[in-house]
């Protein structure tokens, strides 16, 4: 134990001395997981989540004007803007200012839409009440015209863009157009003298039926989806952790160059010792790694004004993920170490080896938009189970049940690595 | 006396290597003697000590150390002696305590036993004041003096040294000449190797001259000068040498 404990103490004497591996091991993923977190945080939002500047021209100025502009102005995905400078938007401006490229889209209503709608829906209103005997009857013409609420787009924007557009607009007219009708049925019963719980009855006739999006997780009350955080903290955490690689592997073959392993093998019974303590060592490290990464996804991401990483319900089981995930990093990079001769052949294959299983293992691209194929490859890689622990926590709400296969697997990959160094390395004092 | 060091009939090729290094070797080392193990270059000195420490296994033959088995018993062999390698076996990114602290305690030692043995050493060794340097930014003299403390700080019974002066200024190799004969005093074998031979003619009391990875001749240097000056004009070790080995350029 106290060899052990001394390898540990030694290690870290060496790796603090190391500014460009402690840069490697730190700096390297943070930079990595801040830019590529903001770069991909718009792509990662779809238009759902996206707010969009939405030019609003009121040539109506009546009821179904304002309605569907409070709703447009209520709902998350839109900014309403219909003035300008102090002064309202005209039609003309609107689409100067489309043509323009700086909107995407814009909505006239047009003036006599409230009228029409009014209209439309006292006639309907009165023919209910003739043929139910109500009595009342509104005030309606029998020449109808259209009125139509008209959209711009800007030339350039999507097709998709555009249907997903329309339909959300034309649910908040529908919307309106239904409400004035519950409306005007209502009037018409209090004319017949129906008592006021029956007109609350009415306006509520819209609450609680329609669609509402519930995300699946184990248990109510938290929503994640994968965004540019939930994606980018741990796969570039995961690669940085990998890239551990370059420092065992570095500090092993220097040590065996410069003649201090083979100190280590004149002392007697220290050789297993000091293997374990090296990978214990940097186990720990690239643990620590995992979680410093995580820290800034927890707190310096929020400050740019991306959302803050969410560990899901059973963030304990990070703990054995991470763990598990160091070990098969640290192993790769002891076995690194232990099979090449020279850091000329080990640094470069560490590096390109670990860019290889990354982009591999889905952590550039998710999996899901790799082809049949790559998936299928995916499956070899050590990083790909490890992302897919970590996602399963943070984004799936799992619990240690569903990733024990991920950490089994990560720690025979490791074990086997491990097994094969040490014979190596046996094998290279006595075989030579 | 009995005898430190035994090896007989020791056989090892090379892998990929199309003559053996050491071909039928057979020597002793006295207890309480420094003996030199003299040859030319690639004679088979380094794999001779590399065989007695376990880092390289023998295809044949027996070394004895103290009466253990090396092929055997390598885990005691290994704490009855101390090896200074030929290449400066240290760590460069640590300084000199930190090193022999490392390697103190993975042999075992105490902490403060460690840093009573290494204020010790240092001092003798005229490296008091750079304890605290990394050894990396050490002078080859320097480098080559920490390299001897390291292998020392188990106090084994046997120090076994793979060409100590190697690149040594002449301060630097008397400092290093006058720790080992008092170590020799203190009751301790040394066996050690070089190319100096007029620095072997002065220090050992017995030398063993091998060649091509065999015993040519072995015996205290005057011995073997009188024995040589039968046969060619000899004065010293050197002529006894170059009698032996011949003049041509090895490697
Ligand atoms: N690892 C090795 N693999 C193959 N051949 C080797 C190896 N080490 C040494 N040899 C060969 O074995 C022979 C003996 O080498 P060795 O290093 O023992 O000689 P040496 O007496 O120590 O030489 P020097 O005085 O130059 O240090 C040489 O021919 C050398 O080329
Ligand atoms: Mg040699």
């Amino acid at each position: 134990m106290k060899k052990i404990t001394a390898t540990l103490i030694k290690e870290w004497i060496l790796l603090r001395r190391d500014v460009a591996g402690l840069l490697l091991l730190f700096l390297m993923p943070a930079i990595l997981i801040i830019v590529m977190a903001m770069v991909q945080d718009a792509p990662f939002r779809d238009y759902q989540e996206i707010r969009f500047d939405l030019l609003l021209v009121d040539e109506d100025g009546g009821s179904l004007a304002r309605e569907i502009k409070s709703g447009l102005k209520a709902s998350k995905n839109f900014h309403v803007i219909d003035s300008l400078e102090g002064s309202a938007l005209s039609s003309g401006q609107l689409q100067k200012l489309l043509r323009e490229g700086d909107y995407h889209v814009g909505i006239v209503i047009p003036n006599g839409a409230t009228a029409e709608v009014v209209n439309s829906a006292n006639i309907i209103a009165n023919n209910i009440s003739r043929k139910l005997g109500l009595g009342g009857t509104m005030p309606s013409r029998s020449t109808r015209d259209n009125r139509y609420v008209r959209m711009y787009f800007d030339p350039v924007s999507k097709p998709t863009f555009r249907t997903s557009i329309s339909f959300a607009l034309d649910r908040f007219v529908t919307y309106s157009c239904s409400n004035l009708l519950v409306q005007r049925i209502s009037q018409l019963s209090k004319l017949a003298g129906d008592s006021a719980e029956m007109n609350d009855d009415f306006r509520k006739v819209f609450a609680g039926i329609g669609i509402k999006e519930e995300v699946l997780n184990d248990t109510q009350g938290d929503k994640t989806y994968i965004n540019s955080v939930q994606h980018n903290v741990p796969s570039w955490a995961i690669f940085g952790m990998f890239f551990i690689v370059i420092p065992i592997a570095g500090h092993m073959i220097r040590e065996r160059e410069d003649g201090s392993a083979v100190r280590i093998e004149l002392i007697p019974h220290a050789l297993r010792l000091v293997a374990l303590g090296r990978i214990l060592f940097y186990t720990l490290m690239c643990t620590l790694q995992f979680w410093v990464m995580a820290g800034i996804g927890l707190w310096i991401l929020p400050l740019l004004g991306l959302p803050a990483l969410y560990l899901g319900l059973h963030a304990w089981v990070l703990l054995p993920v991470s763990f598990a995930i160091a070990f098969a990093a640290t192993s790769f990079g002891y076995f690194t170490g232990a099979v090449f001769r020279t850091t000329n052949q080990a640094m470069p294959f560490g590096a390109i080896s670990i860019v290889i299983l990354s982009a591999m293992g889905g952590l550039w691209v998710p999996v899901e938009l790799l082809p049949p194929v790559m998936q299928r490859v995916a499956m070899i890689s050590p990083l790909h189970w490890s992302l897919e622990a970590v996602h399963h926590v943070i984004l799936r709400n799992g619990g240690i049940g569903s990733v024990a296969g991920h950490i089994l697997f990560l720690m025979a990959f490791g074990t086997i690595l491990w097994g094969i160094s040490i014979y190596k390395n046996v094998s290279r004092a006595r075989g030579i | 006396m009995s005898s430190a060091i035994e090896i007989s009939g020791l056989y090892k090729k090379y892998k990929g290597a199309w003559s053996a290094a050491l071909d039928g070797l057979s020597l002793t080392a006295e207890k309480g003697r420094i003996t030199g193990l003299l040859g030319p270059n690639g004679a088979g000195k380094t794999t001779c000590i590399n065989i007695i420490c376990g880092l390289v296994r023998a295809d044949r033959g027996s070394v004895q150390i103290f009466g253990h088995d090396a092929g055997t018993q390598i885990q005691t062999v290994r704490s009855l002696i101390g090896v200074v390698p030929q290449q400066i076996a240290l760590f460069e990114n640590m300084t000199a305590l930190e090193n022999f602290r490392y390697i103190g305690s993975l042999y075992g030692i105490a902490q403060v036993t460690i840093k009573e043995r290494s204020k010790n050493l240092l001092e003798r060794l005229g490296l008091a004041q750079h304890a605290d340097k990394r050894v990396g930014r050490y002078s080859g003299g320097m480098k080559r003096r920490a390299n001897i403390i390291a292998s020392l700080l188990h106090q084994p019974d046997l120090i076994i040294l793979d060409e100590p002066t190697a690149g040594v200024d002449v301060q630097s190799r008397a400092m290093i000449h006058e720790f080992l004969k008092e170590y020799q005093q203190a009751g301790k074998t040394i066996l050690y190797t070089s190319h100096h031979l007029d620095e072997a003619e002065e220090l050992c009391e017995n030398v063993v001259i091998i060649d091509e990875g065999r015993h040519i001749i072995s015996g205290s240097p005057k011995d073997l000068i009188i024995q040589t000056r039968k046969q060619t004009d000899c004065r010293k070790l050197e002529d006894v040498f170059l009698h032996y080995t011949g003049h041509s350029v090895r490697d």
